[in-house]
């Protein structure tokens, strides 16, 4: 079970790596033509909600869109638009309106040199930050970041719930994670710096599927992951607290044109979506999506239907 | 210019995870490799080439081994039986096997009859024939199947990085993720200087043993003159 279901984890992670790299190569997919800017107020103006080309931003955009239409506004998505660079472009063009954001990487990548590392901080500066024209609506509390894991026997045996216990035992623990964390501020390098948690080795990873095999097997000890994957929950690892907020928190964010953001109705819509989701909930719907295959159309359909969204 | 300051980052080479370290290990997975392709094939094949049996069906096998994809199957083999350097090693054996397995079954089976049945007919027994004869015939053949095996676990042990087991492929696909395109560089002409290095190695070996196992040579020395 579990190999058949890292495979299907592998199989997936091709998939996304070839997804990626023909949207890179693919022109701006929106066209030129953007569609006429929807007046503030007006109720049947049409919303479109874009989304990035990964599965959560698919998923969130269908939920976003569909949570809109169930309010009677006249919502469509534009999926898989690509890189942040490209679909903020589409945003301030007006060819999408909503677009499923995260809110430190969007801080990052609004401004450089932001200094907030709390999710509150990282709340009351986005809106500031953000460029004029551009709001964000509630934050949600679900949040796709990158996170330590150990397994629940070393946890219990070493009673390591919490990165600030990793001093007492990292010189003999093996982290795993992908390769570019090594030169990440958050990577070993923060550990030791912000934790005082001397590794033993970082080993790189660049098959989740592998890395998941060597930490139940115990050739690591560490692994990092994000979040909302589903490997985390399946294998009952135990994610590390992080109290000193090293990393950067990814709260769910809908980043959306102004006018829209002021719309009543809009705010209605989303705004209990925002308050809904979790991390568990948004790693069970990316599941469905990437190893049960389901359509994101009806994975967020189904999901707003349970929580009498829609 | 800037491209080759990855390769020749002196910092780069050191320590855990540093480019020697990489290189050391990528050289352990080939000559692991084809040292154990080599043990299982070479015997396979002398068999094989001195009976005349069972070559259809074990070269036939051998050579749809080669056209396994090692990515998969190495992907295959870690999420079965975990990762680890003895895995990796098996997996790359796989693809050595066919090259040295066919080269020594052609080597032996295509000795010059002549010379077979010559010392046949000088009372050796089988064993002396395989030894004497048809062993020292097939060396260069032997030899090329080697160089062939040697080129393409040196090319394909790019893929121990991908189940975390180092090498110089780690070089390349840390660089594809990072946009570090010195490192992938760095990566790509290490290996190709690896594989050339060892592969004249192998070529200048194979021609001393060729020479060596000549069985000419030793009929023409005075003194085998005078012993037979």
């Amino acid at each position: 079970m579990t190999i058949k279901r890292s495979l299907a984890a592998l199989g997936l992670t091709i998939t996304t790596l070839v997804l990626a790299a023909c949207g890179g190569g693919s022109a701006n997919p929106l066209g030129s033509s953007a569609p006429p800017s929807g007046s503030a107020g007006g109720t049947s103006t049409p919303v479109v909600v874009g989304s990035a080309n990964f599965t959560e931003s698919q998923v969130l955009a269908e939920v976003y869109a569909q949570a809109l239409s169930a309010k009677g506004l006249q919502a469509s998505t534009k999926p898989n638009i690509g890189s942040r660079e490209v679909y903020l472009k589409a945003l301030e063009d007006s060819s999408i309106q909503i677009v499923p954001e995260y809110t430190g990487n969007l801080l990052l990548y609004v401004d450089k040199n932001a200094t907030a590392t709390t999710q509150e901080e990282l709340a009351s500066a986005l809106p500031a930050a953000l460029p004029s024209g551009l709001k964000i609506g509630k934050v949600s509390a679900a949040a796709d970041q990158d996170v330590y894991v150990v397994t629940k026997e070393f946890s219990q045996k070493n009673n390591l719930t919490s990165l600030a216990d990793l001093a007492k035992v990292s010189s003999s623990v093996v982290l795993g994670g992908p390769s570019e964390l090594a030169t990440r501020a958050y990577g070993p390098q923060g550990l030791k710096g912000v934790y005082g948690a001397t590794l033993k080795q970082f080993k790189p990873y660049d098959s989740p599927a592998v890395k998941t095999k060597d930490l139940l097997d115990g050739k690591i000890q560490m692994g990092e992951y994000f979040t909302t994957e589903s490997a985390i929950a399946d294998n009952g690892f135990v994610a590390l607290a992080d109290p000193q907020s090293m990393i950067l928190p990814q709260n769910v964010v809908p980043l959306m044109r102004g006018d829209v953001a002021d719309n009543a109705q809009v705010k209605a819509a989303l705004d209990p979506v925002q308050a809904a989701l979790t991390t568990e909930e948004l790693t069970a719907l990316n599941k469905q999506v990437d190893v049960d295959r389901m359509d994101p159309n009806e994975v967020a359909a189904q999901w707003l239907k349970d929580k009498g969204l829609a | 210019m800037s491209y080759f300051s990855y390769l020749f980052d002196a910092s780069r080479w050191a320590g855990d995870g540093g480019t020697g370290q990489l290189l050391l290990q990528h050289l352990a997975y080939t000559v692991a490799a084809v040292l154990i392709g080599a043990v299982v094939a070479i015997p396979l094949g002398i068999l094989i080439g001195h009976t005349g049996r069972g070559g259809f069906l074990v070269i036939g096998l051998s050579n749809a081994a080669r056209a396994i994809p090692s990515i998969g199957f190495l992907v295959l083999v870690v999420l079965l039986l975990g990762t680890g350097f003895g895995k990796t090693v098996l997996v790359l054996a796989v693809l050595a096997l066919p090259a040295i397995l066919t080269a020594t079954a052609a080597g032996i089976a295509g000795a010059d009859p002549d010379a077979v049945y010559a010392a046949r007919a000088l009372g050796m027994t089988g064993g002396q024939i395989v030894r004497k004869v048809e062993w020292p015939l097939a060396v260069p053949l032997v030899v090329s199947g080697l160089r062939s095996a040697t080129l393409q676990v040196v090319a394909t042990a790019t893929v121990a990085a991908f189940a975390a087991g180092g090498g110089l492929g780690q070089l390349l696909i840390s660089g594809q993720r990072s946009r570090d395109y010195g490192q992938m560089l760095a990566g790509a002409v290490l290996i190709a200087a690896l594989a050339v290095v060892l592969d004249l190695l192998i070529g200048g070996v194979g021609l001393l043993a060729a020479r060596r196992a000549r069985p000419r040579s030793k009929t023409r020395t005075p003194a085998g003159v005078a012993r037979a």
